[in-house]
C-alpha cells in the first residue's frame, strides 16, 4: 500500500475531534472498533493505552505468584518431615518445575514488565510507548503462554526442571505431554517478551521528552533500557534451544542424544547462554525501583548515577559472558573453568559498586521509614546476603559441593525473593498512588513487610546449612537420619509464615484499589518525572510535554535553581492524538495460543477430539489474518483538548 | 547511651557464637566434615569465602545500619529542611572498585588451587592409586574396577589413604555423584567420560547421593562408599572376583543348602538373572549382586539391606522407588532409534513364597 492512500486517519486540517469520522469496523465489518465510551469489559480487552496494560501485567502477574505460592508451600509441606508421602514423587518433581517457570515467567518478569508498562512511559514525558497496539499483543501473548503452561495440570504438567536439562526432558525419558506444554509455552512467553522489549527499546531512545538526555533518564528507565537489551539478547538461545528440543522430541533429530553423536551439554550452553542474562532480567529492573525510592526518601540525589547506571549496563554485558559457572560440575577443561570463574568473581564488582552507591544515598540522607522504604533497605540486606554466596559459588572448590545443594536453592532465592520480590513489592508500594491515586496503609503494609521479612529468613536462611551438610535440590524425599529434620521443619514453618506475609501484601493491594484513602499528586515528595502528571494520569498523561532541565526533574521544580526548572512545553494547537483501541492484538494472541495448543495435542487425543494438527493451522490462520487486518487499520484515534493546568 | 550500644553489640554476637554452637556439621552427608584432601581443600576453599563474606557483612551491613540509625528523620529535626545535595564522590567511588577487586583476588587463590588440584590426579597422590569405572543409571550406580575386572553396585570399597581415580559415565540421563565427605561432585554425561579422584584419610562409611535431577526417583539415587585398611580391600577383592560358592547358573545345588535356597536360586535364574549379574554370569540392565549380602543397603542406598525390607522390595519396588525399572522393565534403545522395553517384575506374578526364596538365596551371596 502507497504511503499517501493510509486508512489513518488524523485531521490536521481541524482544530476539533473528529466525530465526524464514521466508526470503523473490525474483522471485515463483524465488529465494531470500540470507540469511546465503550463497554469496560471491550475496553480492557482491546485498551492500547499503556497505563491499562501495565495493571493488567501486574494483576496477571500477582495471580500467578499466588498460584507459584502455593506450589512452593506444597513442595515445603512435602519436606517438612523425612520420608514424607504429602504429594507423589512424580507430583513432587511436577511442582518444582512449575514453581520455577511460574515464578521467573509468569510472576517476576510480568511484574516488572508493569511497571516498565506504566512509569518508565511517564518518566520520560512520554504519551504512550512507540507501538500502542504491539504493546497490547505482548499482554495478550504473555497471557496465552501462562495460560498454555497452566492448562497443563489438567494433562500432564512438565517435570524436567525448569531448566529442562537434555536427554532428561527428551522423548525417551519425558514420553508424556509435559514437556511439549512447556516448549511451547515458553516459545510463546518468548515472543511476548521480545515484542515487548523492542517496543521499550523504540520507546526510550525516540519517545523522551525534550531535553531528556540519556544522562538525565530515572535509573528505572535506564535499568528498563538495559533489561530491554538482555532480553533481545538472550532470548533467541532459549528459541533455538526449545526448537531443538522439539525436533529432538517430534521429528527424530538428535541434537541431544548422544547415542546418535548429539551432545547433552550443547543444551546446557544454550540454556544458559539465556539462563544467566535471565537473573539479571529478573533483577535489574529491582535494582532500578530500588534506585527511586532510596533517594526519594532519603530525600537526596542518587549517590554516583553515573556510576549506578554503567555498572547496570557493564553487568548486563557480563551476564553474556558467565554462562558456564552454572557448569562447573560439568567437566569443562581447566582453562575455561578458570575463564569463567574469573569472569563470574568479575560480575561481583559492578554489583557491590551498586550496594555501596546505595549507602552512599543513604548517608547524610534525612530517611523517612515509609512502607517502600523498609522494602528497599530489606532489599539491600538480603541481596548482599544473595551476593555474598554467589561469591562463593564463583570459586571452583566451593561451587563442587555447593552446586545443585540446598545452599543454591537458598542463594537464589535470596537474590529473588528477598531481591527481586521485595524490590518489586517496595514498587508497589511506592507507586500505587500513582496507579491509584490511592495511598496503601501505611501500618499494615509494614506489618506485612515484617513477616515477610521474618518468614522469608526463617524458610531460607536453614537451606545454606542443608545444603553444606549434603541436602542435594529437587529431592521430594530424605532420609530420617541424615541430620536435615530440623533445619527441613523450620524452613516450612518460614514458607508458610513468608506465605501468609505475601498473601497479606496482595490483600492490601486489592482493598487499596478498590476503597483506599484518596492522596494528592505527590505524596511522597518525590523526584523524577512521572510525579508530574496526576494521580493516576489523565489517559493521556501530559496535557503539555514538559521540557526537562535537571535529572531530578520534579525534585528541581520544587526545590532547584531557577535554570533548573522544567520548561512549560508547548501545547498541542490540534489537540492530544489517541489512537483508537483494537481488537487485533487480542485476536492475533489468541491465534497464537491456538497453534502453541494445536501442536502440544498433535495426534493426541484434545476432549474427545483425535486431534491432527487442525487447531494449529486455524490459529496460524488467526493469527496471520490478525496481523494483517491490524497493518492496515491504522492507528485512527481521536483528539482531547485537556483543560491546562 | 554508648554502653548501652555496646552491651547491645557484645550481646548480639554472643548470641551469634551460641547459635553457631549449635549448629551440627558432622552429619552423614556434610561437606564441612572432610575426610579427604580434596573435600579438605574444598571446605577451606569455602571458610576462605565464608571469612571473607563475613568480614564483608561486618563492615558493608554495618555501614548500611549505620547509615539508616544515623541518619533517619529525628522528631527533632526540622521536616522542612533539606540535606546536602551531593550527587557523588569520585574518589571513593573508585576506591571501593579497587577495594572490591582485590577482595577477590583474595577468593581466586584458593579458586585456581582447588580447579588444578580436581581436574587431573595431582603427583604427590599418584603412588598406588587405583581406577574405578563409575555408571550412572536411572537410579542406580555401578562401580567397575577395570584393573581387578570385577563390578560391584551401589557401595564402593577404596582402601584408606589411595587416591582413587573415578572415570564418569551415564547410561540414559545426567547424574551427578557426590561425595561430600570425600570431593565435590562432578557430573555424569552421557556421551563423555568425566574425571574426579576421591581419597579417604579415615577408614568408614561415607555416604553419597546423586545432586543432578535425574528423573522421578532422584531423590532415591543414593551410595555409600566404605573405606577400609589396604589388607581389608585386598580381602575383599578377592572374594568379589570368587565369586558364590555355588555358579549361579549351576544345575545342581550342594546338599546342604536349604530347599528355600535351592528354590530360590531357581526362581532368580527364571526371574532375575537377565538383568542382574553373580559372579560373572547375567545381564547387566542391573545391579550387580555378586556380593550382595554384604552390603548395607539395598535399593540404592535407601533401605538397610534386611529380609523384611529386601522382600518389599522386590515384591513392590515401584511402590518404593517410583518409575522404578524392575517393576516396569528396562527400556532399551534400538539402532533405529526407537524404544522397546524388557518384561519387569510386573509381568513376573511372583508369590510370596517364590519372593521369599529369592531372598534367602540372595542373602547367601557373600
Amino acid at each position: 500500500m502507497a504511503n499517501g492512500t493510509s486508512t489513518t486517519s488524523i485531521p490536521h486540517h481541524s482544530g476539533h475531534q473528529s466525530e465526524d469520522e464514521k466508526p470503523q469496523r473490525s474483522f471485515f465489518g463483524l465488529v465494531q472498533r470500540p470507540q469511546q465510551g465503550c463497554h469496560p469489559i471491550v475496553d480492557w480487552l482491546t485498551t492500547v493505552d499503556h497505563k491499562k496494560i501495565g495493571i493488567m501485567y501486574g494483576g496477571f502477574a500477582l495471580l500467578f505468584l499466588l498460584v507459584g505460592g502455593v506450589e512452593a508451600l506444597m513442595i515445603r509441606a512435602q519436606l517438612f518431615l523425612p520420608e514424607n508421602d504429602f504429594v507423589s514423587a512424580r507430583l513432587y518433581n511436577q511442582l518444582f518445575t512449575m514453581h520455577g517457570t511460574t515464578m521467573i515467567f509468569l510472576a517476576v518478569m510480568p511484574l516488572n514488565a508493569a511497571f516498565f508498562n506504566y512509569m518508565m512511559i511517564l518518566q520520560i514525558g512520554a504519551r504512550d510507548v512507540a507501538f500502542p497496539r504491539l504493546n497490547a499483543f505482548s499482554l495478550w501473548t504473555f497471557v496465552a503462554g501462562a495460560v498454555l503452561i497452566n492448562l497443563s495440570w489438567f494433562w500432564e504438567a512438565f517435570h524436567g526442571g525448569w531448566f529442562g536439562y537434555a536427554p532428561l526432558s527428551g522423548k525417551d525419558y519425558n514420553p508424556g505431554m509435559g514437556a511439549d506444554f512447556w516448549i511451547l509455552s515458553l516459545q510463546i512467553l518468548g515472543v511476548a517478551s521480545l515484542a515487548a522489549s523492542f517496543n521499550f527499546i523504540t520507546t526510550i531512545l525516540n519517545m523522551r521528552a525534550p531535553g531528556m538526555k540519556m544522562m538525565r533518564l530515572p535509573v528505572f528507565t535506564w535499568m528498563t533500557l538495559i533489561t530491554s537489551f538482555l532480553i533481545i539478547l538472550a532470548f533467541p538461545a532459549i528459541t533455538i534451544a526449545l526448537l531443538e528440543l522439539m525436533f529432538d522430541r517430534h521429528f527424530g533429530t538428535h541434537f541431544f542424544d548422544a547415542t546418535f553423536g548429539g551432545r547433552p551439554i550443547l543444551w546446557q550452553h544454550l540454556f544458559w547462554i539465556f539462563g544467566h542474562p535471565e537473573v539479571y532480567i529478573l533483577i535489574l529492573p529491582a535494582m532500578g525501583i530500588v534506585s527511586e525510592v532510596l533517594p526519594t526518601f532519603s530525600r537526596k540525589p542518587l549517590f554516583g548515577y553515573p556510576l549506578i547506571v554503567m555498572s547496570g549496563a557493564f553487568i548486563g554485558f557480563l551476564g553474556f559472558a558467565v554462562w558456564s559457572h552454572h557448569m562447573f560440575t560439568v567437566g569443562l577443561g581447566v582453562v575455561a573453568t578458570t575463564a569463567f570463574a574469573l569472569m563470574t568473581m568479575l560480575i561481583a564488582i559492578p554489583t557491590g559498586v551498586k550496594i555501596f552507591n546505595w549507602i552512599g544515598t543513604l548517608w547524610g540522607g534525612k530517611i523517612r521509614f515509609t512502607t517502600p522504604m523498609l522494602y528497599s533497605l530489606g532489599f539491600i540486606w538480603m541481596f548482599m546476603m544473595g551476593g555474598f554466596t554467589g561469591i562463593m559459588h564463583s570459586s571452583v572448590p566451593v561451587d563442587h559441593q555447593q552446586q545443585d545443594s540446598y545452599f543454591v536453592v537458598a542463594h537464589f532465592h535470596y537474590v529473588l525473593i528477598g531481591g527481586a520480590l521485595f524490590a518489586l513489592f517496595s514498587g508497589i508500594y511506592y507507586w500505587m498512588p500513582k496507579m491509584s491515586g490511592k495511598l496503601m496503609h501505611e501500618t499494615w503494609g509494614k506489618v506485612s513487610f515484617w513477616i515477610m521479612f521474618f518468614g522469608f529468613n526463617l524458610a531460607f536462611f536453614p537451606m545454606h546449612l542443608l545444603g553444606m551438610t549434603g541436602m542435594p535440590r529437587r529431592t521430594h524425599s530424605y532420609l530420617g537420619d541424615m541430620g536435615w529434620n530440623e533445619w527441613n521443619a523450620w524452613s516450612t514453618v518460614g514458607a508458610l509464615i513468608l506465605g501468609v506475609g505475601i498473601g497479606s501484601a496482595v490483600v492490601q493491594i486489592v482493598y487499596t484499589w478498590a476503597r483506599g484513602e484518596k492522596c494528592g499528586k505527590d505524596p511522597w515528595d518525590a523526584r523524577t518525572l512521572e510525579w508530574a502528571t496526576e494521580n493516576p494520569p489523565k489517559d493521556y498523561n501530559f496535557a503539555r510535554i514538559p521540557e526537562i532541565n535537571a535529572r531530578d526533574q520534579v525534585w528541581a521544580d520544587k526545590y532547584g535553581k531557577p535554570e533548573e526548572k522544567s520548561g512549560p512545553g508547548e501545547s498541542e494547537p490540534h489537540g492530544i492524538h489517541m489512537p483508537d483501541r483494537s481488537w487485533y492484538p487480542l485476536s492475533a494472541s489468541f491465534g497464537l495460543f491456538m497453534v502453541g495448543l494445536g501442536f502440544v495435542f498433535h495426534k493426541q487425543n484434545f476432549l474427545g477430539w483425535d486431534h491432527n494438527l487442525e487447531m494449529a493451522f486455524i490459529g496460524g490462520g488467526i493469527l496471520l489474518l490478525s496481523v494483517y487486518l491490524w497493518a492496515l487499520e491504522g492507528p485512527r484515534g481521536y483528539h482531547i483538548h485537556p483543560e491546562e493546568d | 547511651m554508648r554502653r548501652f550500644r555496646i552491651l547491645t553489640l557484645v550481646a548480639t554476637l554472643l548470641g551469634l557464637l551460641l547459635f553457631s554452637g549449635c549448629i551440627e556439621v558432622t552429619q552423614n552427608q556434610s561437606a564441612l566434615d572432610p575426610k579427604g584432601p580434596v573435600a579438605k581443600q574444598q571446605a577451606d576453599a569455602f571458610y576462605v569465602t565464608l571469612y571473607l563474606t563475613t568480614f564483608l557483612w561486618i563492615v558493608v551491613g554495618g555501614a548500611l545500619l549505620w547509615a539508616v540509625w544515623r541518619y533517619r528523620l529525628k522528631k527533632t529535626d526540622d521536616p522542612d529542611e533539606l540535606p546536602e545535595q551531593s550527587h557523588g564522590h569520585p574518589l571513593i567511588e573508585v576506591g571501593l572498585i579497587l577495594f572490591s577487586a582485590a577482595c577477590l583476588v583474595v577468593v581466586a587463590v584458593p579458586t585456581i588451587e582447588g580447579i588444578l588440584m580436581t581436574k587431573s590426579l595431582p603427583e604427590e597422590y599418584a603412588e598406588g592409586a587405583i581406577t574405578v569405572d563409575v555408571t550412572g543409571y536411572q537410579w542406580w550406580w555401578a562401580f567397575d574396577y577395570p584393573e581387578e575386572d570385577v563390578t560391584t553396585a551401589n557401595e564402593l570399597v577404596i582402601p584408606v589413604g589411595k587416591a582413587v581415580k573415578l572415570n564418569l559415565r551415564s547410561a540414559d540421563v545426567i547424574h551427578s555423584f557426590w561425595l561430600p565427605k570425600l570431593a565435590g561432585k562432578v557430573d555424569l554425561v552421557p556421551g563423555q567420560e568425566n574425571f574426579m579422584w576421591i581419597q579417604a584419610d579415615e577408614p568408614g562409611m561415607y555416604w553419597g547421593q546423586c545432586a543432578e535431577f535425574c528423573g522421578d526417583s532422584h531423590a532415591y539415587m543414593l551410595f555409600r562408599c566404605r573405606a577400609v585398611p589396604e589388607e581389608e580391600y585386598r580381602q575383599w577383592l578377592a572374594d568379589l572376583k570368587a565369586g558364590p560358592e555355588v555358579p549361579v547358573d549351576a544345575a545342581e545345588m550342594p546338599a546342604e543348602y536349604p530347599e528355600q535356597v535351592v528354590q530360590g536360586k531357581d526362581v532368580f535364574m527364571k526371574n532375575c538373572y537377565s538383568c542382574h549379574m553373580v559372579g560373572g554370569k547375567g545381564g547387566v540392565n542391573g545391579p550387580n549382586l555378586t556380593n550382595f549380602a554384604e552390603r548395607s543397603t539395598i535399593a540404592s542406598g535407601w533401605l538397610d539391606n534386611n529380609e523384611e525390607n529386601l522382600f518389599r522390595w522386590i515384591k513392590e519396588p515401584h511402590k518404593i522407588k517410583p518409575g522404578n525399572y524392575m517393576w516396569y522393565g528396562v527400556p532399551m534403545k534400538t539402532p533405529g532409534g526407537g524404544m522397546i522395553v524388557m518384561d519387569g517384575l510386573d509381568k513376573a506374578e511372583l508369590s510370596d513364597e517364590d519372593i521369599h526364596a529369592v531372598v534367602a538365596y540372595l542373602q547367601t551371596l557373600k
